[in-house]
């Protein structure tokens, strides 16, 4: 069984929902960014780990900003996957590891080799933010990771029609679907309940099986306690890239970076019911 | 002159996917995150409803007949034949979209796409530019039409094209200048792309025949009609086709609008002109055919890139409208078939040639419209032969260049 599948199941079971945390990684540099992955294993059952790319046509100004210290670190896919290897090994966590990022890395990069250094790194799954649903690359990484049973997660917004949201779930195997709370771009906007309990609605009308992550606008643990009642994994993003790029303008060393953001990723997954 | 009927020469799959069958290579697409799909949908749709609707299209070629001007000039030009080598290698003619309403061949597309979205019922357009010749465009149209328009500008352009961004905010264009990666045309496209998933109830108007489908399509389909008269006009003028047709190439609009009615014209040869910015060979380019560009995602399309590693590799040359890392789906498409030939010029080439046609020829060319005229007469100088009739698109007018060119003559005194 897929990590993330055996991780929903061990939730429902205990009626409990995942805590997602994402970093972009390398952000602000390689050493920080692995302290705070490492520190943030405590308290996420899932960590989004972003692969920074320079055209990001989604985000918000704090993840680009955040690509932008990565890419200027020296981060690219290699030394992604050196990062979260070290992270999964140092501290034998279970929390579940996806990456996030763009199409383009991973074409350039090769998507079977792409496949395999996943598998032997241990990521758990994978969310692209670009890759249409029947474009050609999507049915290679359906394939591919399905195959080596790593997850792999579609993303829907309020926006999206009903033939929209059923292929959504089709094409997402072994992992949850992603809900965004309003459409915009990520962190841009405060979570948007009402959206959340019609889209998840929408979501299991469809399918029972498939585990709903909500994102977009999660910013305090009000809003984490109040996501979780619905969706059975809380995404938080750009609140916690933004507590790094206070940190890292403080100048913090990587230790007490990583602590700095450990206290306050704590606080939000507390939220987690 | 009366506007022909578009008549569809080079159809994408249903996706939007141009396909090089013996590579297997695919151009365009829509790779676009699903918050955006909704929106995309909304344009594609519109727009094939809006190119059947008689009574839209007559509105809109009357309107780019009167408002746009699109009936400019082709003149032959001895002074450029004799600097090619003289008519025994071929009369060089200049198809002149500098003399649109607003100086440019990019308001044709840019009036119509205005057109459509005012047709679809959007209120607000958002656009980027590079050289400004598309903001101004988009301006002039948003005001004709009753639109509001935010305009996204990469911070060092808005600083280099001072009078369209002053032109612009005449027209009551909201500016709003990107200050991420290269501060160019990439991260500019980049933010209108954003701003568009934001702000579903406005129009992107891409300014290029690039992002994701049915932008390339779109902008190709509208701006033909640059080519569709240029057809008939050297027809009239020449007795036939022209042997040569080139054009600069940064995204390719302005090679694909005055070629695409050509495309399957086998008497005529195709050129497209890159920026060499300060050559290829120190990487400093803005030539993402020449330079070796590979195939890449971004931007909503599948196309050339020019890469570094994973990622995007900064483009460069002084031309804000050539500053691009990537090229347009169909242009790349057309490219790796083999019916576009490729070129280079520098910057200082082009520079050069800016003096030398504002010196010898009376004309104020825009510095894109510069480094097609260099390679022009530099390829017409090899291949050439009498009775060959070569056709320049001259894309834009250089006021905006003005300060940056009195400098270098300065300088070069």
């Amino acid at each position: 069984m897929s990590k993330l599948n055996n991780l929903f199941r061990n939730l429902k079971k205990n009626k409990k929902s995942a805590f997602v945390g994402f970093v972009t990684t390398g952000d602000p540099n390689y050493a920080s960014s692995k302290a705070i992955m490492k520190e943030m294993t405590k308290y996420c059952q899932i960590i989004e780990a972003g692969v920074a790319f320079s055209t990001s046509t989604s985000d918000s100004p704090i993840i680009m900003e955040a690509n932008d210290r990565a890419i200027k670190s020296g981060m690219n896919l290699d030394k992604t996957f050196k990062l979260v290897k070290e992270v999964i090994v140092e501290t034998k966590t279970d929390t579940c590891f996806i990456l996030m990022t763009y199409l383009n890395p991973i074409v350039v990069y090769g998507i079977k080799k792409f496949i395999n250094m996943s598998k032997s790194v241990g990521i758990a799954g994978l969310i692209i933010v670009d890759s249409n649903l029947n474009s050609p690359e999507e049915k290679l990484l359906l394939k591919g990771l399905t195959k080596k049973g790593i997850g792999y997660t579609k993303i829907i917004s309020p926006t999206n029609s009903e033939k929209f949201i059923q292929q959504s779930i089709r094409n997402t195997k072994n992992s949850f679907i992603y809900i965004t709370t309003y459409a915009g771009l990520t962190g841009s906007k405060n979570v948007n309940l009402k959206n959340v309990k019609k889209l998840i609605s929408k979501v299991k009308k469809y399918s029972k099986e498939v585990p709903t992550g909500v994102g977009f606008g999660v910013k305090t643990t009000k809003h984490v306690k109040q996501v979780s009642k619905y969706a059975d994994a809380v995404i938080c993003g750009s609140s916690i890239v933004n507590k790094i790029k206070v940190g890292h303008e403080k100048k913090f060393s990587a230790k007490k970076l990583a602590k700095f953001i450990g206290k306050y990723v704590k606080t939000l997954s507390a939220g987690a019911r | 002159m009366k506007i022909d009927p578009f008549k569809e020469l080079n159809p994408p799959t249903k996706d939007g996917y141009w396909i090089n069958k013996k590579t297997k290579e695919r151009f365009g697409g829509a790779y676009i995150s699903s918050l955006l799909v909704p929106n995309l949908k909304r344009v594609e749709k519109g727009f094939f409803k809006a190119i059947k609707d008689k009574k839209f299209m007559k509105e809109l070629n009357e309107e780019l007949e009167t408002f746009i001007g699109v009936n400019t000039p082709i003149h032959f030009s001895p002074e450029l034949t004799k600097l090619a080598g003289g008519e025994k290698k071929g009369k060089i003619f200049l198809k002149r979209t500098d003399l649109h309403t607003n100086h440019s061949h990019k308001p044709v597309s840019a009036y119509s796409c205005c057109k459509l979205a005012k047709y679809l019922g959007f209120k607000k357009i958002l656009t980027e530019t590079g050289a400004f010749q598309n903001g101004r465009a988009v301006a002039s149209a948003c005001a004709a039409l009753g639109l509001d328009l935010d305009i996204y500008v990469g911070a060092n352009d808005a600083k280099k094209l001072a009078i369209n961004k002053d032109i612009s905010a005449l027209h009551g264009a909201n500016i709003i200048e990107v200050h991420d990666s290269t501060k160019s045309l990439l991260p500019a496209m980049a933010a209108a792309l954003r701003a568009f998933q934001s702000e579903p109830d406005s129009m992107y108007v891409v300014g290029s025949v690039a992002g994701p489908h049915p932008y390339p399509l779109m902008v190709r389909t509208f701006g033909s009609v640059i080519g569709r008269i240029t057809k008939k006009q050297f027809k009239n003028l020449v007795g036939k086709d022209p042997s040569t047709i080139f054009s600069v190439c940064g995204g390719g609009s302005n090679m694909l609008c005055i070629s695409y009615p050509y495309l399957k014209t086998k008497s005529t040869k195709i050129y497209a002109v890159e920026s060499a910015g300060k050559g290829l060979k120190t990487g400093k380019h803005g030539a993402t055919i020449g330079g070796g560009g590979k195939m890449g995602i971004l931007l909503g399309m599948q196309s050339k890139v020019l890469l570094d590693g994973e990622n995007i590799a900064e483009s460069f040359t002084e031309a804000s409208g050539l500053d691009f890392s990537s090229i347009g789906t169909e242009v790349a498409f057309l490219h790796s078939i083999g019916r576009i030939k490729f070129l280079t010029a520098t910057d200082l080439e082009a520079k050069k040639t800016f003096m030398m046609m504002a010196r010898k020829i009376g004309l104020i060319c825009a510095i894109e419209a510069c480094y097609v005229i260099h390679a022009a007469i530099k390829e017409i100088r090899k291949i050439g032969k009498p009775k060959q009739n070569h056709l320049i698109h001259l894309c834009g007018a250089g006021e905006p260049n003005v300060a940056q060119m009195m400098e270098f003559m300065k300088k070069n005194k």
